[in-house]
């Protein structure tokens, strides 16, 4: 009984997760932590794909959530893009920034990859600091308004939260529905046996380098997606997008909630967003929380919250 | 049934190699041509050099051995003919073509597959969707948005692949939870899922018990009958049984060749294992 | 107008950042080389050795003290690190360490802000090592000098305790094959906790010996991350003399482009990186052995 259930949640996951982030405000304390839950939620899911599925453990992934920031900041403030075409283009820009960045890495041999990434990433993170005039620079990129949308003859005020929340999420959910075909495609096989054994891949048959270039360009678009999204909720795009800390917490999120399962990176991010909001007000040390209960889910529960949950119930 | 038994030889019933090769457009084998060929083959690994311009062609549609005494550079042979590495110098032709240097995803896609030494299988993953993530290689491998569920040929291929070797029962079990015996099989399953021309296996019956390398020679031997096959075998009592040629290598060097028979009553193969123990 | 005598000032320059760069390669190196851990804390227990020199410097007012106070301190810190932490992740696959060591720099970098608080310590210029001195080309500061000429030593010391004792024979057939050193039946995860305090150690010693030319603060070893993995991707991992070539030569980029493109200094290191990938994947001295 136990199993049907799990196996029918897990074949109507898009359905099981959408249904549950439509009232997770209600959970919040707060709305813009669960809009902050949404955006990191997507960007872990990103990072998932590539280092829960296809065993990729990179550490620049930030360089995506920037640069989907950045293009869509630059895009609007600079050119004056609508929203529908802003969001888009930086999708695009960290598409090919995944792209450059991923071909890079995947040349050198697995062990240098997550080093290779974050020296990357960061030198992106130079590369936009530098570039005050179309970035910023230190202060970030300032003024990206989105305050309502027209659709449809609708006219809706994204200054109020659960607007902006419901917004946000139809883009999460149509993430989730594509993310959701490429992990049951011929695809999605392919990536997991390059986790389990890359050396039987390719006695397969598999060309892994390019099928691991593919899943970089996926993941990259779609944190750049959540980048996106990001810079229409905060208004600004703070540099340390960037930087290899940002990076981090794609890692520490995706580890926290489950690595490998659908649902594990927003229990991540909520987990995650949670510790530090929470901690924050009783100490300024939250990164010493978060640091130590990071390395208690690695020793102790590497499945993490979600992968935990899921183990237990499949195998009690 | 009991999951250790192997049935006796099954007629391939896992696709038609015909088709195969004329979907690769792969020059048609002649049947006289040997399948594979070694030319003055060198593998230096630094200083060491474990193959020494080892020259040695396969007949198709023959069941060779590579055997040797411990050191002979058998298992770096096997390495450099499926694909593992290139040689340092010298060449290796599959049905006439150049393949020396190629990656290795190219060797099964052109249709040389392989089984590991050490027993090689994608461990979390259930042994039916080892096998048919195997097969899909020559079917799709970039298709971002159909349900793999839906391509049931495979899965059905898949099937078949496993009752051929004896494996339905445990379909849907973990691989890496299967016995050693089973997931050799399970290798073996995978290595036929690409349709090969040519089938290369390294020790395939290490560590089997002696009922399950009895019934895996006789796998074997029906595998032989549809295609090459080439093994590299420790036990000679075996590969003297089935085996049609042999090819011995002593020190990284080609020794000698022939039939069982010319290869026991061969001098200098005699006295390259009597100073071994067997 | 070209000013030989500014580019060689300069290369010199290069020469004694690019030294710091040198013990953390190695550092690194070594760890990666004996246990195939890729240390994510490296840049911590940089910042750690700032922080425990500086304090020692404090208390004892002598430099030299702080230099041998150091990698004992922070060596056992690595000691620790290894036994209790690192260790219990070797079975499960070559990410666990590293993710955990990247944990624990958070928690490294928060315990100093704790301890020390949040702004950074001062530590002037060690007397004795004040000034500069004429080196043909121009003046040169003495501390700098000092610097290439420590880390020369400590090269060479390390060197001679690689090639010529017993442990270091351990450490040469462990980074060549790890499995050989438990065949061999020496006791393993012995050698693994020495050599990940001593690739701590040299870490920590680097951070006091840069302590005087770079602020000490709690995020003093982030940076210093970064550029150790350029290093290590350029010189090639597991390679001391990799990690020698690799790090005069980030130095030596990053100086000259200050003094040349000055806008493109932060980014010139990532250039040579991302040359060297495209033209040799595994770094100049990949694949070999620590030690040849």
């Amino acid at each position: 009984m136990r199993n049907a259930v799990l196996n029918g949640i897990s074949r109507h996951r898009v359905a099981a997760v959408t249904a549950f982030l439509i009232v997770f405000p209600w959970l919040m304390p707060y709305e813009a932590l669960a809009v902050n839950v949404l955006i990191f939620g997507l960007y872990a899911m990103g990072f998932n794909l590539l280092f829960g599925y296809t065993g990729m453990l990179s550490f620049g992934h930030a360089a995506f959530l920037g640069v989907g920031s950045y293009g869509t900041g630059i895009v609007m403030v600079h050119y004056a893009w609508p929203w529908y075409l802003a969001i888009p283009a930086g999708v695009v820009l960290a598409a090919l920034f995944g792209l450059v960045i991923g071909w890079m890495a995947i040349r050198t041999r697995g062990i240098y990859f997550a080093m290779v990434t974050l020296a990357l990433a960061q030198c992106v993170y130079f590369i936009f600091y530098k570039a005050e005039s179309l970035t910023g620079g230190e202060n970030g990129l300032r003024g990206i308004k989105l305050e309502k949308i027209d659709v449809l003859g609708l006219q809706i005020d994204l200054l109020n939260p659960t607007n902006k929340y419901y917004f946000l999420l139809i883009f999460v959910v149509m993430t989730l529905w594509f993310v959701s075909r490429i992990l049951a495609s011929p695809f999605g096989a392919v990536i997991e046996t390059i986790r389990e054994n890359e050396k039987r891949s390719a006695a397969c048959g598999y060309d892994v380098a390019r099928t691991k270039l593919v899943a970089f360009v996926l993941s990259s678009a779609i944190c750049g997606l959540a980048g996106s999204l990001r810079a229409l909720h905060l208004s600004v795009v703070p540099v340390d997008s960037l930087h290899y800390l940002t990076s981090g917490h794609a890692v520490m999120m995706a580890l926290l909630g489950g690595m490998g399962t659908f649902f594990g990176p927003f229990v991540g991010a909520a987990a995650f967003l949670l510790i530090e909001d929470v901690v924050t007000n009783i100490t300024k040390y939250w990164q010493l929380v978060a640091g130590a209960v990071f390395m208690t889910f690695v020793l102790f529960f590497p499945r993490g919250i979600w992968g935990s949950i899921l183990h237990w119930l499949r195998h009690r | 049934m009991n999951s250790n038994e192997l049935p006796a030889a099954i007629p391939a019933n896992s696709g038609s190699r015909g088709t195969m090769v004329e979907s690769t457009g792969m020059p048609t084998q002649k049947a006289d041509q040997p399948i594979l060929v070694t030319e003055n083959v060198t593998m230096q690994f630094g200083a060491f050099v474990a193959l020494n311009n080892v020259s040695a062609s396969f007949e198709s549609n023959k069941l060779t051995a590579i055997i040797g005494p411990n050191g002979a550079g058998k298992s770096t042979f096997f390495n450099v003919v499926s694909g593992a590495f290139a040689p340092t110098h010298g060449r290796v032709r599959f049905q006439g073509r150049d393949i020396t240097g190629m990656a290795q995803h190219e060797f099964a896609r052109l249709g040389i597959a392989k089984s590991f030494q050490i027993t090689n299988v994608f461990s979390l993953l259930s042994a039916h969707e080892n096998v048919r993530v195997a097969a899909q290689m020559r079917q799709t491998r970039f298709e971002l948005l159909r349900p793999r569920a839906d391509l049931k040929d495979l899965i059905d291929k898949a099937d078949a692949l496993l009752h051929r070797v004896g494996l339905t029962g445990l379909r849907d079990k973990r691989a890496g939870d299967l016995a050693h015996g089973q997931q050799r099989c399970l290798e073996i399953a995978m290595a036929l899922a690409s349709e090969p021309r040519l089938l290369l296996l390294d020790e395939p019956t290490a560590g089997m018990s002696p009922e399950e390398t009895l019934a895996m020679m006789d796998l074997i031997t029906s595998l032989a009958e549809e295609r090459t096959v080439i093994l590299v075998e420790h036990k000679m009592k075996l590969v003297m049984g089935i085996c049609q040629r042999l090819i011995v290598l002593h020190h990284g060097e080609f020794l000698a060749e022939g039939t069982p028979d010319d290869i026991r009553t061969n001098d200098e193969v005699k006295r390259v294992y009597l100073g071994q123990s067997a | 107008m070209f000013d030989l005598k500014l580019l060689i000032l300069q290369m010199v320059t290069g020469v004694a950042l690019g030294s710091v760069f040198v013990l953390l390669s190695i550092g690194l190196s070594l760890i990666f080389g004996m246990l195939t851990v890729v240390n994510f804390a490296h840049g911590a227990y940089f910042m750690v050795g700032a922080y425990v020199g500086v304090y020692a410097l404090n208390v004892t007012g002598n430099f030299w003290v702080s230099l041998v106070v150091v990698p004992l301190v922070v060596g056992v810190l690595g000691l620790l690190t290894e036994r209790f932490l690192v260790r219990p992740l070797y079975g499960r696959g070559i990410d666990y360490p590293l993710l955990l060591t990247f944990g624990l720099s958070y928690v490294m970098m928060d315990l100093t802000r704790m301890i020390f608080g949040s702004d950074g310590q001062p530590i002037g210029t060690p007397p004795g090592l004040r000034g500069a001195v004429d080196i043909g080309v121009g003046n040169f500061p003495l501390y700098r000098l000092f610097l290439i000429v420590a880390t020369a030593i400590i090269v060479a010391a390390l060197w001679l305790f690689i090639e010529k004792t017993r442990f270091g024979l351990i450490i040469r057939a462990g980074a060549r094959d790890p499995e050989i050193v438990r065949v061999l039946g020496i006791d393993v995860s012995k050698a693994w906790l020495l050599v990940f305090g001593l690739g701590t150690a040299i870490a920590g010693l680097s951070g006091i010996l840069a302590a005087p030319i770079r602020a000490v603060t709690p995020e003093m070893g982030i940076p210093v991350l970064v550029e150790s993995f350029v290093v290590t991707v350029v010189g090639g991992m597991g390679s001391l003399p990799g990690a020698i070539v690799a790090g005069l030569l980030v130095g030596i980029v990053y100086s000259l482009s200050s003094l040349y493109v000055p806008d493109f200094a932060d980014t010139s290191i990532f250039v040579l990186m991302a040359l060297v990938l495209l033209v040799r994947p595994q770094g100049l001295f990949g694949r070999a052995g620590l030690m040849s």
